[in-house]
């Protein structure tokens, strides 16, 4: 089956600034793919040009085979869920999700039935009358969802739709869209920075870093096998440790590691390399324990902290070797102010190894 | 609208605009050097010989700082007692004693004259009283033109000193008498430094009114000439060139005020510190004898206030030739208000005034419109100066734009960008709506900068076009404040003094021209109708504007 949506080499550049650079995405029929982030890696400005808000300096936009790249939003035919609602005002609930039938002057009785089929897909029956503001904020999203959904757009675009509600409410809202999209089996492109939210809702997750892909994959992928140290530090939580590639495929580690000795630490090369090269080690916390003595390839250090978490205790380790770890293990493994040794648990999660950029010397 | 079509409308916009505001003044300065003849300093160097030149530049300067400082001692503690005291009828005080900023300067001058004027109430009242030969006073120099600016131009300390207490966060002053400051030290080392830029911005607002106004130094000045009345004197007397260079000297004061003013911004620095906390909470008066007091105060000060307005209502009852030597009018009908009705002679004026007013309005609403939604489009250089040209007429005096235009428009040389435009009923209708572009486009600066792109933004993506998103989204978001813009528009169009007079012809004559000409031929009575008129008309705009942007 052909993707819904393609994009080809999109750049986009605001003045001197590089936004977005030889971007290219597929998304499925059905899919939702959420874009994850940090703040100002081009997530809006994407959006926006799938959208139509903006212009992409190069590149193309194809929907369901049929190019779109400089048609302009209104001909699109696309949902929007805007960041900060975006709602109308000076129009009622009704009229807000009533909006965009009738642009496309569908029938009044129409547009009436389709407003009583929508609201209470987002359970807001008997809200029809109310204004805008006289709505809560976790309402409010729902009417700009209801309001996107009502003229049965091919696509669906959300920007950080839940970043304006409080914590408490957002959990709540984003079952409440996930169900609603899945209920539609609207193709979704859903656009947050951060990762728990991303892995909840997307069945696939696209990581932009700095205007660039980083890695396009289930959150299964981006968590086990991250392609880069981005990926890696970016989704869950992560320690990395300089080290250098030694002749048997592991990783040298320590203060003596340039002599070809060191701590021989097991990892899963992202890319090909030399005995010899500097590369970098992420490790994760659920790929380490703590051992009480020194057996074999350990690192040692002392306990600086312990946070209880539920599902696991982290304890954070300062290495003699100098930089930190996080390794996470039973409550009652250790105390802080503890000497410890950390020791590989490569079946659990491997560490994995990375390139070094040049001058990022440790 | 494409990018390059918005550059070509943005260029289109701000060369109508130039043309407009800027030409005429640049005609008039070029005039004004000798141009096109020849460069030559001379006209200058004559206003520099004449005595009366500098007499009426320096009284000008000091009648404005006197102006401010009086307005300032009105304006400040009346804001006070209505922002920080709770008596009953404090609303609609608080909302009548701003009026006098919406009422047409010359009305305010009548009005005042039938009050305190040598035949006025309260001369006539005194004169019975003491059983005095002649009027006790007569209202004219200096000490009338103050009285009516102290009168009127408070208004501005009043309006700058409540917006800036009700920004002023409660927890500052709590955390002032926290440190162990009194009420006495909390006054004068917390809230006064925080109102520093709203009373400079005040201060140089009264300064600029003060120095543009016309009205009160025409009817009051007799002899004591300022440099508007001064303008309008060498313009009567054919004195061109005179009047240009007189033009050019107040217009570069003018300037140098709006460059200062820029510099304050008292709109935006009276906020401290970015978050906005709670206003300080009104204090309930409770012992009975003190609520009584501010009471009484309040409504004495707001009576003394509006007591020109209603003395003005009231003459317009008097019917002409009855009050003579008494001290209250025998005679109280409605037969002013007859004649007006049924002479067309009379109501030729109300009826130019209306249709020019509303010309005026309509055409500064859309040009006004455009070149704030061009100017917050397009930004940078084009978009600063569309802003830039929007707000020049604000700055300059009625006088320098009315020379400025009678120059630039009285010939012909399509070539030039020059019409003739002076003696044709096009010429006022132009004037006023120059003179009000500040006021719809500042509005309509306002009202867009309010607005969240993203719900234009919304009604594309729901499919909507250009024309649909803008009538059924923007223009329904942006009317509170185009209605604002438009309504204070109209008011300044309506009542005009200062640019008519320059620039009317006998069949284009506006109310306020007409309202000068009956009281030259003693027809108080008709005036005051003119005057009754214009006021309620504007007492009504001023409550669309004050609904729709609440202080
Ligand atoms: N209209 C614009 N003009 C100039 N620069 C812009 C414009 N829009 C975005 N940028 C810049 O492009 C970069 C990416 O912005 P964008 O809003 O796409 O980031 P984002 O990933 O959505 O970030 P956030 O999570 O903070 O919303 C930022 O550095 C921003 O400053
Ligand atoms: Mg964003």
């Amino acid at each position: 089956m052909p993707p819904f949506l393609t994009l080809t080499d999109l750049d986009k550049s605001f003045g001197e600034q590089t936004v977005l650079e030889d971007l290219s995405l597929e998304v499925a029929e059905g899919e939702v793919l959420v874009l994850l982030g940090p703040s100002g890696s081009g997530k809006t400005t994407l959006l926006r040009m799938i959208a139509g808000f903006e212009r992409p300096d190069a590149g193309t936009i194809v929907v369901a085979g049929e190019e779109v790249t400089s048609e302009p939003p209104e001909k699109r035919n696309f949902g929007m869920v805007f960041q900060h609602y975006a709602l109308f005002p000076h129009l009622s609930v009704e009229q807000n999700v009533a909006f965009g039938l009738e642009s496309r002057r569908v029938p009044k009785d129409e547009i009436h039935r389709r407003v009583a089929e929508l609201l209470p897909l987002v359970d807001l029956e008997g809200f029809e009358k109310r204004r805008v503001h006289e709505i809560s904020g976790g309402q409010q999203q729902r009417v700009a969802l209801a309001r996107a959904l009502a003229p049965d757009p091919r696509l669906l675009l959300l920007d950080e739709p839940l970043s304006n509600l409080d914590p408490t409410l957002r959990e709540r809202t984003r079952r409440q869209l996930r169900r609603a999209i899945q209920q539609i089996g609207i193709t979704a492109l859903w656009v947050t920075h951060e990762q728990e939210e991303a892995f909840d809702v997307g069945d696939r997750v696209a990581l932009l870093n700095e205007g660039r892909l980083e890695q396009v994959g289930s959150p299964e992928e981006l968590y086990l096998e991250p392609r880069s140290r981005f990926v890696a530090s970016f989704v869950g939580r992560a320690s990395s440790l300089p080290g250098v590639m030694a002749d048997d495929g592991r990783v040298l580690i320590g203060d003596n590691r340039f002599r070809g000795r060191g701590v021989r630490w097991p990892g899963v090369a992202s890319g090909s390399f030399a005995p010899g090269d500097e590369v970098e080690l992420m490790l994760r916390p659920q790929g380490l324990s703590l051992a009480d003595r020194a057996a074999g390839e350990a690192l040692e250090g002392t306990v600086l902290d312990r946070r209880y978490a539920g599902e696991a205790t982290y304890y954070l380790i300062e290495l003699e070797i100098g930089g930190e770890l996080l390794v996470a293990a039973l409550p009652d493994s250790s105390r802080v102010g503890a000497r410890v040794a950390v020791v590989p648990r490569p079946e659990v999660s491997p560490a994995r190894i990375f390139g070094r950029p040049r001058g990022d010397g440790s | 609208m494409r990018p390059e079509a918005r550059r070509i409308a943005g260029y289109g916009v701000a060369a109508l605009l130039t043309w407009l505001v800027g030409y005429p003044l640049l005609i008039t300065l070029m005039e004004a050097l000798g141009l096109p003849r020849g460069l030559s300093l001379e006209h200058f160097a004559e206003f520099a010989r004449r005595p009366d030149e500098w007499q009426a530049l320096w009284r000008s300067l000091w009648i404005s700082a006197a102006s401010v400082a009086l307005a300032g001692a009105v304006g400040i503690p009346l804001a006070f007692v209505f922002a920080r005291t709770e008596f009953p009828g404090r609303r609609i005080l608080g909302a009548l004693v701003a009026l006098p900023v919406a009422l047409p300067p010359l009305v305010g001058v009548i009005a005042f004259l039938f009050l305190y004027g040598e035949s006025g109430f309260v001369s006539r009242g005194l004169q019975s009283l003491l059983g005095l030969e002649q009027a006790p006073w007569r209202l004219s120099g200096p000490a009338a033109i103050l009285l009516v600016h102290a009168y009127s131009m408070y208004v501005y300390f009043y309006l700058f000193t409540r917006a800036g207490l009700a920004r002023l966060d409660v927890a500052m002053l709590e955390a002032s008498a926290s440190l162990g400051a009194g009420r006495v030290a909390t006054l004068f080392r917390v809230t006064l430094p925080l109102l520093t830029p709203a009373l400079v911005g005040a201060s140089l607002l009264t300064f600029m009114t003060s120095l543009a106004s016309f009205s009160a130094p025409y009817i009051f000045g007799g002899g004591f000439r300022v440099m508007t009345t001064q303008i309008v004197a060498s313009k009567l007397n054919g004195e061109l060139s005179m009047a240009q260079v007189e033009t050019v000297t107040l217009a570069i004061l003018a300037f140098l005020g709006l460059w200062a003013m820029r510099r304050v911004d008292p709109g935006r620095s009276v906020v401290v510190g970015g978050t906005r906390g709670v206003a300080p909470s009104r204090r309930v008066l409770r012992r009975p004898l003190v609520k009584a007091g501010a009471a009484t105060l309040g409504w004495g000060l707001a009576l003394l206030l509006l007591l020109p307005h209603l003395t003005l209502l009231l003459i317009s009852f008097v019917p002409p030739g009855t009050w003579t030597v008494e001290a209250l009018p025998p005679v109280l009908d409605t037969s002013n208000y007859e004649s007006l009705i049924s002479t067309p002679e009379r109501l030729r004026p109300v009826v130019n005034s209306v249709w020019m007013a509303i010309a005026a309005t309509v055409g500064a609403v859309v040009l006004g419109l455009a070149a704030a939604r061009l100017s917050l489009k397009l930004r940078g250089r084009l978009g600063g100066a569309l802003e830039t040209l929007l707000s020049i007429p604000w700055a300059v005096p009625g006088t320098v734009f009315a020379i400025s235009l009678a120059t630039a428009f009285s010939v012909n040389a399509p070539a030039m960008g020059r019409v003739v435009l002076v003696g044709t009923p096009w010429i006022l209708p132009l004037a006023y709506l120059v003179r009000s572009l500040p006021l719809t486009g500042r509005s309509s600066l306002a009202g867009l900068r309010q607005l969240d792109p993203a719900v234009e933004e919304a009604s594309a993506s729901l499919g909507a076009g250009r024309w649909r998103t803008w009538r059924r989204v923007t223009l329904p978001l942006l009317r509170p404040a185009v209605a604002a813009g438009a309504s204070l528009a109209f008011i300044t169009a309506l009542g005009d003094f200062v640019t008519s007079i320059v620039l009317y012809t006998y069949d284009t004559r506006p109310i306020s021209i007409e309202i000068l000409s009956s009281l030259r031929l003693q027809e108080t009575g008709v005036a005051a109708v003119y005057g009754v008129l214009l006021m309620a008309v504007s007492a009504t705009a001023f409550l669309v504007w004050g609904r729709e942007e609440r202080i």
